[in-house]
């Protein structure tokens, strides 16, 4: 059944001398093993037998027998990739002493020592890749899940679409841009509904501070990537943002720069906010004064843009008119930087509102905010629903039920937090 | 499109020395620390006009150096948006000889507070 195996343990004492030979004879010793189960039980008991005889030789003997539980893979890997090299049957420390000749035990251990570095640098390389191989499915994983979550917002942004009653924004109008933006804002808003319902739970099963405080810096994070993803959509669709066509008609009423107007929020939120230390008092009125005059200063330099923009439209004759246009679409570009600042300022603001407030103070502060907008959008389904005199569906009947649902649950919440 | 040059208050341009500094970031240090409130900016730009109306807006009277009309002023141009590292070099602003930023900056600290106490340090702003 093994003709080879009594020739082998003969020779492996002397290791280094037969290397020659040994190595084809480990070669097919190596896949006989592997093929057959008992393998493995039948080298434990042969060597024993044959080696009692040197000591030195009992060293390498109890070195083979710890390798020979390494599993056979790392015999099989190897000897594909480098079958000399390959592993001589149960002595997986010995590849190199194949290629030696004639060296004496001493050398043999510590070409033990060097093969065992060498090998476990190679389990390391294994370990290593395997490790590269599993981010690399996990980063496939969750871009396969983004990818099904952008396709569902997709749909769910065209249907939206459709009811919302943007005159603009359903259909083919919009650009691509643009249809990224709102997809990425209606995920954004429900994000911010989680965000909400976490601060409302929090207040409610009073948190410590700390906690608060986790919870809350998670939530400006969550400003901040609005903020950040508007700048991108300022890049390629500077007008989408400008004229609202991402909000709702409501909140469309009230816009200022491509989004709400920061002084106007600070004095909604003053009202709500007692009880305040006479600094937090302080505090909340130089932050309405200051967005003001911020606010005046961007109104006032974009006018002087859409001034010079007129007045490039409107001169020039028909022979140059190309030449004008060129330059009206240079200063065109000028309204990406005012619809930036704009969001600057109001990012600014809501930072400072979190400075200037406890955490409890403060949470409480986003959480009017969040329901504030949340109840403009309401209104603006609402409106779009309303019953007008030539038909009354029962779809509409139901979405304006649900909306009032809507209202009134977030007003009782109001009131309880107040 | 043209900036009247009496709506700005103190408005030197035409009084820069054209002597000593070749360096630049030189001349636009020493620039900065002549005057209170040191704004670098170009006639044509609008974000300018919004910064310097911000100041004006708060009772302080900046100096203004339009780089467009003041000589070799495509040199400091350039220098500012090295310094900056941004696409735009102005509107660029330095209150008591020290650099603020650009609009962003210079929008930030008045939001956060850290401006009104620095103008007031530069003498810029009584109150």
């Amino acid at each position: 059944m093994f003709p080879s195996w009594p020739m082998r343990f003969h020779h492996t004492p002397r290791g280094s001398s037969k290397s020659g030979e040994e190595s084809t004879d480990s070669g097919s010793a190596v896949h006989a093993l592997s093929s057959r189960g008992e393998g493995s039980r039948l080298e434990l008991e042969s060597p024993v037998g044959r080696k009692a005889s040197s000591s030195s030789d009992h060293h390498q003997m109890i070195d083979q027998m710890h390798h020979l539980q390494i599993p056979q893979q790392l015999e099989v890997a190897s000897a594909s990739n480098s079958p000399r090299t390959g592993i001589s049957q149960p002595q997986l420390a010995r590849p190199t002493s194949e290629k030696r000749r004639g060296a004496g035990s001493n050398s043999e251990r510590m070409l033990d020592a060097k093969t065992l570095r060498r090998l476990a640098q190679n389990r390391e390389a294994a370990k290593k890749s395997r490790l590269r191989k599993k981010a690399y499915v996990q980063q496939l994983e969750s871009s396969r899940i983004r990818l099904s979550q952008l396709e569902q917002d997709l749909q769910r942004a065209r249907s939206q679409g459709f009811f919302m009653g943007g005159g603009g924004g359903a259909g083919g109008n919009i650009s691509s841009g643009a249809a990224i933006f709102d997809m990425e804002y209606a995920r954004w808003l429900e994000d911010d509904h989680k965000h909400m319902t976490e601060i409302r739970t929090a207040l409610q099963a009073h948190l410590s501070d700390g906690d608060l405080r986790v919870i809350l810096d998670g939530y400006i994070t969550h400003y901040d990537e609005i903020f950040r993803l508007k700048g991108v959509a300022a890049k390629s669709d500077v007008f989408h943002l400008i004229t609202g066509m991402w909000t709702t008609p409501a909140e469309r009423c009230f816009l200022w720069m491509g989004g709400f107007r920061p002084s106007e929020l600070v004095k909604m939120l003053t009202a709500q906010l007692d009880p305040l230390t006479e600094q937090q008092v302080m505090g909340i009125y130089n932050l309405q004064r200051s967005t003001e005059q911020a606010e005046g200063a961007l109104s006032q330099g974009l006018e002087q843009l859409q001034q010079s923009l007129t007045d490039t439209i409107a001169s020039g004759s028909v022979n140059d008119s190309m030449h004008h246009m060129a330059v009206a679409l240079g200063k065109l570009t000028n309204l990406e930087g005012f619809v930036r600042q704009a969001d600057n300022l109001r990012q600014q603001t809501l930072h400072q509102l979190h400075r200037v407030l406890t955490v409890r103070q403060a949470a409480r502060c986003f959480l009017v905010i969040g329901e504030y907008y949340g109840r403009l959008r309401a209104l603006s389904s609402l409106w779009a629903s309303r019953p007008r005199e030539t038909f009354i569906g029962d779809d509409i009947l139901c979405q304006a039920t649900t909306d009032l649902q809507m209202v009134q649950q977030s007003s009782q919440n109001h009131f309880s937090n107040f | 499109m043209h900036y009247q040059a009496e709506s700005y208050g103190n408005y030197y341009a035409s009084t820069v020395r054209q002597s000593a500094a070749v360096d630049p970031l030189e001349r636009v240090v020493r620039l900065a620390s002549g005057s209170a409130v040191v704004i670098f900016s170009l006639s044509t730009c609008c974000m300018c006009h919004a910064v310097k109306r911000l100041f004006c807006g708060m009772g302080v009277n900046p100096t203004v150096y339009e780089l467009d009309l003041v000589p070799r002023g495509k040199e400091i141009e350039r220098a500012l948006m090295r310094v900056l590292g941004g696409g735009s070099s102005v509107p660029v602003v330095f209150v008591g000889g020290k650099l603020v930023g650009a609009m962003d900056r210079v929008m930030a600290s008045h939001i956060n507070g850290t401006l009104v106490p620095l103008l007031k340090e530069a003498g810029a702003l009584w109150l």
